[in-house]
């Protein structure tokens, strides 16, 4: 356990601090972070390439923060975060020679790490990657691999590496994990994972069929009135420590210049939904058609951005 | 020399090379042609990046950004990024193996030195054993982020890190820039009566044995330790990734606040207290900062593959030689870094208005004497006033610098490589 390669904490180990308000029951109910945004309204995004000079592609993105977030920010009254806001950079390496004890491949090799900071979240986070951490890379290479043209690039590398500065909590910090609980956060990561990188892979001029972008939709059923006949409604863009119970989530990585997703990812339980009248789709349906509607927002965010990085490095050369 | 640098002018011409190729292709004679331009020329000796010698690159510093953190901050150094986030948490007494034994000795030897020295002595030394012996303080630097092409990701930490990494943690010990009484969670038990207090469980009973002597009332004991996990990931890495790391760590903890929190009899548990009007920032010792530098030989192999036995006569020789072909190169940028052997290191930090060496390391080479030394000292003083370090930027006041044990703040040491040299002192 003990990592001779860091520098390591007390052997005995130390404890996250434990707050006096959170002992008593029902404290925090009054500024539970609430979602203000319209169902359909997205979170602005952050984004912007070629950051890092030393890397062929770079990009850094960031979620702008929810109003109890930003309400904190300006006017901070407790030590606790309400919820927290994405934020994440992104280094593409290559295409580069593969090292020479690789076995021949006709095509671009994928590689891609993702890495939260031991800050990130709200739990302090280890050094070495965790099943998430893995979990998530494997759903960002599936996501970029549909993207890019890989038979252009024979015998080569691509490194694509995304530290995570700061992740979306997996519901409100006051609230207990229950039954239909998941990490819902890391659905919100992985969709900013993917905008991310497709930004970066544009900044370092990679044949790409289209710019994959990432998007998030949720079945919610937020009703405090708890009737067991409410169904759950769907949101877009859902950040998990606005809401009081997520029913179920998915996550696309979708390119909408040939309508394809190159990447699904969907948890819960998707059955049931109230949809508008006349609608006759079903649970998942809905769900995955409105992380697409997610996704086609995140692409025109990310094509600016692209537009951006192209205008300087034409204003360079 | 002459001729490396006609060929390096006369290159681009010849062979229609663009800049960026040539200094790709020969990048020593790159550098140098910047350095030494022809005579008739009249132009200024310039960098390659467009800095004077001992010119640093811009620096900016954004603290308090990351949510999760007690204290934050983001310091670019020209295109070197780096991330510092400090999380606190708890560690008990209960969870320290040696704790009542060392207490004990503790006061023992408080009994024998409180006649003979002084009071203060003491508590740094206390303050000293808690930080250090209980690793309250710990900074990982990660360079696995994709911050320059070298490093692979999800590897194991790889040499430079593990030395910036300690690096960073001997500087924290030295410069003893977070005080201990900071990091201390104190508990003073309520004064019960004698039979009442023979109900108490058995450690405060010793404590209050250890303690009987020195008052009536029952003493404070410290119950539990802030540790500090200082975690820097590098986003971007081109040259200097000491300062930019350094500069970070100063922000971060410049930006610490600490929850205020107390021992909880009933729970038998530290509580905190989540308002932010409650919780305190650290006070620093001081604001040592670091510069680097880098020293740029005209021909760095000449001296470097010959086998050299220092004498002083040779060396004389070969420091008139020298003379005018090395350039001390300010905050090196990755394309510098490459080229350079020698480098020289300063920490310095103001106390009462004199510049104290907090930290010095010099190492490659043997080009740089004892007068090169000074002035470099100079140069790194100099940015400290000229604020030039944005992290007195970010907060109104600079800390009040209290005295400093004079050991520690004069310590200083010379490492050569890989040739074993005199050490050259400072006057």
């Amino acid at each position: 356990m003990n990592d001779r390669r860091r520098v390591n904490g007390p052997p005995g180990g130390t404890r996250p601090p434990v707050y006096a308000s959170l002992l008593q029951s029902g404290t925090g109910a009054d500024i539970r972070a609430q979602r203000q945004r319209q169902p359909t309204d997205l979170r602005k995004i952050f984004l912007k390439t070629g950051l890092i000079p030393s890397a062929s592609g770079s990009s850094y993105l960031e979620f702008e923060p929810s109003a109890s977030l930003a309400a904190a920010r300006s006017n901070p009254k407790s030590l606790i975060p309400p919820s927290s806001a994405l934020k994440l950079a992104c280094t593409v390496h290559g295409p580069k020679p593969l090292p020479r004890s690789a076995p021949f491949s006709p095509n671009l090799v994928l590689t891609t790490h993702v890495k939260y900071a031991p800050f990130a979240a709200r739990k302090r986070k280890g050094h070495v990657r965790d099943s998430s951490e893995r979990d998530l890379g494997v759903h960002l290479e599936t996501a970029l691999r549909g993207a890019i043209i890989a038979e252009r690039w024979p015998k080569s590398g691509l490194d694509i590496t995304v530290t995570i500065l700061e992740a979306e909590d997996d519901r409100w910090w006051g609230d207990v994990p229950d039954s239909h609980d998941a990490s819902w956060g890391m659905m919100n990561v992985l969709a900013g994972c993917i905008s991310a990188a497709s930004a970066a892979i544009a900044d370092a001029h990679i044949d790409c069929l289209d710019l994959v972008s990432g998007g998030v939709a949720a079945l919610v059923s937020d009703d405090s009135t708890d009737s067991s006949s409410a169904l759950p409604k769907l949101m877009l863009d859902t950040d998990p420590a606005e809401h009081r119970s997520i029913v179920s989530a998915c996550v696309v990585a979708y390119m909408p210049a040939r309508d394809e997703i190159t990447e699904l990812w969907l948890k819960g339980d998707s059955s049931k939904v109230s949809t508008a009248d006349g609608d006759e789709r079903s649970g998942h349906e809905a769900l995955i058609d409105g992380a697409v509607d997610a996704a086609r927002g995140a692409h025109t965010v990310l094509a600016e951005a692209v537009r951006e990085s192209l205008q300087k490095a034409l204003g360079q050369s | 020399m002459a001729s490396a640098s006609t060929a390096a002018t006369a290159a681009p011409n010849s062979l229609s090379l663009p800049p960026s190729q040539f200094a790709r292709l020969q990048p020593h004679a790159y550098l140098l042609a910047h350095l030494s331009p022809p005579s008739s020329s009249n132009q200024p000796s310039i960098r390659a990046n467009g800095r004077a010698p001992s010119q640093f690159r811009v620096t900016s510093a954004n603290a308090g950004s990351l949510t999760h953190t007690n204290g934050s901050a983001v310091v670019r150094l020209g295109d070197t990024t780096a991330v510092c986030g400090v999380r606190a948490e708890i560690l008990h007494t209960d969870d320290i193996a040696s704790w009542s034994v060392s207490q004990s000795t503790n006061a023992n030897k408080r009994r024998r030195i409180g006649e003979t020295e002084k009071e203060s002595e003491t508590a740094d030394e206390e303050d000293r054993a808690h930080i250090e012996d209980l690793n309250l303080l710990v900074p990982n630097i990660s360079l696995s982020t994709g911050c320059a092409p070298g490093f692979i990701p999800s590897a194991p930490p790889s040499a430079l890190a593990q030395s910036l990494s300690h690096q960073i943690l001997s500087l924290l010990h030295t410069t003893r820039l977070v005080q201990a009484e900071d990091l201390r969670i104190w508990y003073q038990p309520p004064n019960l009566g004698p039979e009442e207090a023979q109900q108490h469980n058995d450690e405060e009973q010793m404590d209050l044995d250890a303690g009987a002597n020195e008052e009536e009332t029952k003493p404070a004991e410290i119950k539990a330790f802030w540790v500090l996990y200082i975690d820097i990931m590098l986003i971007s890495l081109a040259g200097n990734p000491f300062d930019a790391a350094w500069a970070s760590v100063l922000a971060a903890l410049r930006d610490t606040k600490l929850p205020k929190a107390w021992w909880d009899v009933d729970n038998e548990s530290i509580l905190c207290s989540d308002d932010v009007n409650e919780s305190q920032k650290l006070s620093l010792r001081g604001l040592p900062i670091s510069s680097s530098f880098c020293v740029f030989e005209a021909d760095a192999a000449a001296g470097w593959r010959a086998v050299v036995i220092p004498d002083a006569e040779e060396q004389k020789a070969q420091d008139s030689k020298h003379g005018s072909q090395k350039w001390i190169l300010a905050d090196p940028d990755g394309y510098e870094e490459g080229l350079v052997q020698e480098r020289v290191h300063f920490v310095v930090d103001k106390e009462e208005g004199k510049t104290v060496i907090v930290k010095m390391e010099k190492h490659g080479g043997w080009t740089v004497d004892s007068e090169d030394l000074r002035q470099l000292v100079d140069i790194s003083a100099q940015r400290m006033v000229a604020g030039l370090v944005v992290p007195v930027a970010c907060l109104p006041a600079l800390v009040t610098l209290s005295p400093r044990h004079t050991g520690t703040s004069s310590e200083s040491h010379i490492d050569h490589e890989p040739l074993h040299q005199p050490m050259t002192e400072l006057g």
